[in-house]
């Protein structure tokens, strides 16, 4: 089966009225999701990032702090899965808790075909 | 890759925010306290962030070091933006860590709610600084604590920290006298803080045992010192012990709330109600008589019954009686009618109901869920269903839901 990459976005989108407990009930809505997913066969492998990094830019090797994105398009983190189709992807895409807080998630095929 | 169920804690997010505000409240002053929050709310976001795709291996550990380069980073920017005004101590690395590392130790959270208990500040404020600060409640928690809306809490906040910001620095209170003065208020958030692990507003987790445990270790902390510990605190331990033992029957498999006359009673804990007893006998050395010990008297009286219909009615109603003339609390009135109801008959039971005149009932569930309850038993069910369906569009959370939803389908 193809497979495909999910990008996280919008790190700490909306989260200022939030309360412990409901940051606790977020983390606990990721791991059902991701847990659904698994369940369904689609194999998900989930990597978070730090906020923290550098870029390096240009023929001129310019290294940079910080990835330096606006909060709501900071990556926070990516997932590898398989599914049978784009469109079955982006379906899969549309329950992940990312979204609940004004984050975006972008589904991305590999390319690793099996041609 | 799958999630233990247990990898993350019950309720860690919000002790952990409780210890670290604490800690770091007493390290940078109570002026500072707006800035320690931040660090906290900051730290456990990126913990949310990042342990969404995966959980770390010791997440504890891993919000203690988070908090420790957040508060570093905070400060630095804070001394920065504020280079004169309210000179915010930069603390050394390894006071830091100390500070942080004590967050454990409830004694320091104890401390802190006595220090942030100003007179200056009503007890209601006392109580919703507590929850907020030490605790880790949301105001919307706090609000339906207190039956008020979440204005009323965001301003008793913000008179309370506004009032922190002028002490400065925060001491330890040892002074037996104020000490005495300022216990009604940690208790009453302790109580506060067991009703909500005991009863919770959380719409998915309807019970949090871990934060029941807290409120009992706290309350326990405060009989370790001569100058806290008083008959009244024996009485609010033995309360807690008694409600607590009845934890393990208060779900039936479908995480349906059970009423406590269908309680699995071999359920309860046996030595959570031993060690109430103990604390009830001790209570009782004072000459003066709190809610806490008549409150402590009702539990003990429905943990002793064998089943429901051995309960001693008309001793826990005289002990309502007791109560209702000393808080003159609408949800005291509310249950004591229902104790009405079993001494003398349904129709009593109603109209001590209706009687009760307070608004802050028309949206608790409870007073619609006891009125439907009177009117289903004496046979009108047209009238019971009108009163369930009420309760349980005001319901909390998703057991109390699916209790009234049952209520409702055995009347049709």
């Amino acid at each position: 089966m193809p497979k495909y990459v999910f990008v996280f976005r919008g790190a700490a989108v909306e989260t200022s009225g939030m309360s412990p407990e409901e940051m606790q009930a977020h983390v606990r809505k990721w791991y059902a999701w991701a847990d659904t997913l698994a369940a369904r066969g689609f194999e998900p492998k989930g990597q978070p990032l730090d906020r923290r990094g550098r870029t390096i830019r240009g023929t001129d090797r310019v290294v940079t702090d910080g990835p330096y994105a606006e909060t709501k398009d900071l990556v926070i983190g990516n997932m590898s899965l398989v599914a049978a189709s784009l469109d079955e992807a982006v379906e899969l895409a549309h329950g992940c808790p990312v979204l609940e807080l004004g984050g975006s998630v972008e589904v991305r095929p590999t390319t690793d075909y099996d041609v | 890759m799958t999630h233990d169920a247990n990898a993350l804690v019950a309720d860690l997010f919000r002790r952990e925010w409780g210890h670290l505000v604490a800690a770091l409240t007493r390290l940078l002053g109570p002026s500072h306290v707006a800035l320690a929050e931040d660090v906290v709310h900051d730290a456990l976001e990126r913990a949310m962030e990042s342990w969404s795709l995966a959980p770390p291996r010791d997440p504890k550990a891993w919000i203690l070091q988070t908090a420790r380069w957040r508060a570093i980073d905070h400060i630095r920017r804070a001394r920065r933006e504020q280079p004169r005004g309210d000179a915010i101590p930069e603390p050394s690395s390894e006071a830091l860590e100390s500070a942080l590392a004590e967050r454990e130790n409830g004694a320091s959270q104890l401390a802190m709610m006595f220090s942030i208990c100003d007179e200056r500040l009503n007890p209601e404020t006392h109580v919703t600084l507590i929850l907020r600060l030490l605790c880790g409640f949301s105001p919307s928690e706090i609000a339906r604590a207190f039956l008020v809306e979440t204005d009323t809490i965001d301003r008793r906040l913000h008179r309370g920290r506004a009032r922190l910001r002028e002490l400065g620095q925060l001491t330890n209170v040892l002074d037996p006298e104020v000490m005495r003065a300022r216990q009604p208020s940690v208790m009453q958030a302790l109580y506060l803080q067991f009703n909500e692990g005991f009863h919770g507003s959380d719409p998915d987790v309807p019970m949090h045992p871990a934060i029941c445990t807290d409120a009992i270790h706290l309350a326990t902390l405060l009989l370790e010192s001569e100058a806290t510990s008083h008959p009244e605190v024996h009485a609010i331990v033995a309360l807690f012990c008694f409600h607590a033992a009845r934890l393990p029957s208060r779900l039936d498999g479908d995480g349906v709330y059970v009423a406590l006359g269908d309680q699995d009673r071999s359920r309860w804990d046996r030595l959570l109600i031993e060690r109430g007893l103990t604390h009830l006998g001790a209570s009782a050395s004072g000459d003066e008589l709190t809610r806490w010990h008549l409150e402590a008297g009702i539990a003990a009286e429905h943990a002793l019954a064998p089943d429901l219909a051995s309960t001693s009615w008309p001793r826990i109603l005289a002990l309502y009686d007791q109560l209702y003339a000393l808080t003159n609390n609408p949800i005291v009135a509310c249950n004591r009618a229902l104790v009405v109801a079993e001494v003398h008959g349904l129709e009593e039971g109603r109209r001590a109901l209706v009687a009760i005149e307070d608004h802050k009932l028309v949206s608790y569930h409870f007073y619609w869920s006891a009125l439907g309850d009177l009117a289903e038993r004496a046979g009108h069910a047209t009238e019971a269903k009108a009163h369930y369906e009420r309760a349980a569009r005001l319901t909390r959370n998703e057991a109390e839901r699916l209790a009234y939803q049952r209520k409702l389908q055995r009347l049709v």
